[in-house]
């Protein structure tokens, strides 16, 4: 973690931690190791986004929800001076069926940054399970680059 | 299978419930839904956009009833996908239909188209894949 600086291990942190609503809320994201490497995030178990009436089978698309959201982190991090970014594609295979009650676990990374887009990969499985993958993905993103981060972006409210 | 029918099951779905939608047309090939907006949906708090994930997880939902519309117990099983996002989903109702283009005995090919106001103007388009055995 020494290649981040506090600044902005702390302005990921409010950014994660103190938005308030919408789904990364919800989905009450922990977020466990940060590096320019990569990161890697933990999602508690909600029965809110299984798909079956005993609530243990995960909804694959949370699983997409998920991967998308820390390919987010991921390029914060690894990437200096974007004002904004959007998710241009995502593939998502779905590698077992995510039937368990543990928290889900996601490692995700930038693997090449180029002026305007960022490309990503990551994981996803049960912890304590993580020879046991449930899911794998791949990502581009546009990237705005500006002044404004993101998180000042946020900060001052709807501007644009 | 009729609508009415096809939203009961729906409705026993907890991440369905979760993403609030309702099958609005239906037949052997095609699936067409409309999702409510709700806060638990942004992905960008500043401009009040739909999160990706939320609108790939509905075409997905979407694409499952396309396929299997009378399922029992649990949608159809996901093999993959792949999602194109053309235009940021604002605050309001979101549209889905999907189209079967290939179902054979053990897989399903379905595409989806997204959009708001104007289903020229796609929000996201996806493929997606199911196993049926």
């Amino acid at each position: 973690m020494s290649d981040i600086t506090q600044k902005k291990m702390e302005q990921i942190a409010q950014m994660w931690n103190a938005r308030g609503k919408g789904l990364i809320t919800h989905m009450a994201l922990e977020i466990e190791e940060v590096s320019t490497e990569g990161v890697r995030v933990r999602m508690p178990f909600n029965p809110d986004f299984c798909v079956d009436a005993e609530q243990s089978l995960l909804h694959g698309g949370i699983l997409t929800a998920l991967l998308d959201s820390v390919f987010g982190l991921a390029n914060f991090v690894a990437i200096e001076g974007v004002s904004t970014m959007a998710t241009l594609d995502l593939r998502v295979d779905y590698l077992r069926p995510a039937r368990s009650r543990a928290d889900v676990i996601v490692q995700a990374h930038c693997f090449r940054k180029t002026r305007h887009i960022a490309f990503n990969s990551g994981s996803v499985w049960f912890a304590g399970h993580e020879d046991a993958e449930i899911a794998r993905g791949t990502a581009s993103f546009a990237l705005t680059r500006g002044e404004t981060s993101l998180f000042d972006a946020m900060k001052k409210g709807k501007t644009s | 299978m009729d609508v009415q029918t096809v939203n009961a099951n729906v409705s026993r779905v907890p991440f369905f419930r979760f993403l609030n939608f309702e099958v609005r047309s239906l037949d052997s090939l095609h699936a067409e839904a409309e999702m409510t907006f709700d806060d638990r949906h942004i992905g960008n708090p500043i401009m009040e956009y739909y999160h990706g994930g939320i609108i790939a997880s509905f075409m997905e939902a979407t694409a499952a009833i396309a396929v299997q519309p009378d399922f029992a117990d649990v949608p159809a099983k996901p093999i993959n996908l792949t999602v194109d996002y053309l235009r940021p989903g604002v605050k309001g109702p979101l549209f889905a239909r999907a189209n079967v283009t290939r179902k054979g005995k053990r897989m399903a090919s379905v595409s989806v188209l997204s959009w708001q106001t104007d289903r020229e103007k796609a929000v996201a388009e996806g493929l997606y894949h199911f196993l049926l055995v």
